[in-house]
């Protein structure tokens, strides 16, 4: 990899990777960190990037969730990181924005399951690219995607129930 | 039932609006690919306050034993050697008046 071609790598993928960063971790400081230290990596392993085992932005992504698990593994118990089953626990649903209330929701999914949804959702990944740049098979990453929309109808039932207007919206 | 649910809950999530990259990480990372001489005349590092503060305390402790050091009195021999001193053995005195 070339300056000019790590220069358009920045430019191409900064905005999706940082936007995943902050939605894994809730902060914009630590979000810019882990963008950061993720160029940063890969400028000094330029060598590690394979152009033929997929495209560079599923790499950029494997990268960069690799730092924000260990990041947020720093911060929880590992067996809270491990457990990609786990229930989330209630939110506080009173007095919020509905934007907020999604936040808080995905925010207290587990990190495995949170990842596999922001990545489906948001950057609108194929099942097949989660997979890969999360080194998961198919099955695992349907499984956590599907348990994440499980207990997002769960926390999110108040509004998603709210009965006369569409959505819950007020 | 289930495709409907995955709907709302689909256009739910679309309310939570995430931030583009900020400009502090574009100057972040423009320092990254400056060469190194420009790197020692204007980058900058950071350093977590622990380390921080041993730094400081180590050097104002270095300073303060050199500051300590110039300021003692110049040190004073202990005891005095006669190894070399040879006493007079034939003395022969010789008075002078006034003329």
């Amino acid at each position: 990899m070339t300056s000019a071609e790590f220069r358009q790598a920045y430019e191409s993928h900064k905005d999706s990777l940082f936007r995943f960063a902050w939605r894994m971790t809730g902060s914009t400081d630590a979000a810019e960190d882990l963008v950061h230290d993720c160029f940063l990596l890969v400028w000094r392993k330029k060598a590690a990037y394979d152009g033929s085992r997929g495209p560079l932005r599923s790499f950029l992504f494997g990268v960069l969730r690799n730092l924000a698990l260990k990041r947020i593994g720093q911060e929880r118990s590992f067996d809270e990181l491990a457990d990609d089953s786990a229930i989330a626990g209630p939110i506080d649903l009173v007095s919020r924005e509905r934007g907020e209330i999604v936040a808080q929701a995905v925010g207290a999914l587990p990190p495995l399951q949170r990842e596999a949804l922001i990545l489906a959702e948001y950057e609108e990944m194929s099942l097949e690219e989660i997979g890969r740049l999360t080194g998961a098979d198919l099955a695992a990453v349907k499984s956590r995607l599907h348990r994440a929309r499980e207990n997002l109808r769960r926390m999110l039932a108040p509004i998603l129930d709210a009965k006369g207007t569409a959505y819950g919206r007020r | 039932m289930e495709g409907d649910d995955d709907g709302k809950l689909r256009e739910l999530l679309k309310e939570w609006q995430a931030p583009g990259a900020p400009k502090s990480l574009d100057e972040r990372m423009l320092r990254l690919r400056q060469p190194w001489w420009r790197v020692l005349l204007t980058g900058s590092i950071r350093i977590p306050v622990p380390v921080g503060v041993a730094l400081a305390v180590a050097f104002l402790t270095m300073a303060g034993a050199v500051w300590r050091e110039g300021r003692a009195p110049e040190p004073v021999a202990s005891s005095i050697s006669l190894v070399e001193f040879r006493p007079v053995n034939d003395l022969h005195v010789r008075v002078i008046r006034n003329q």
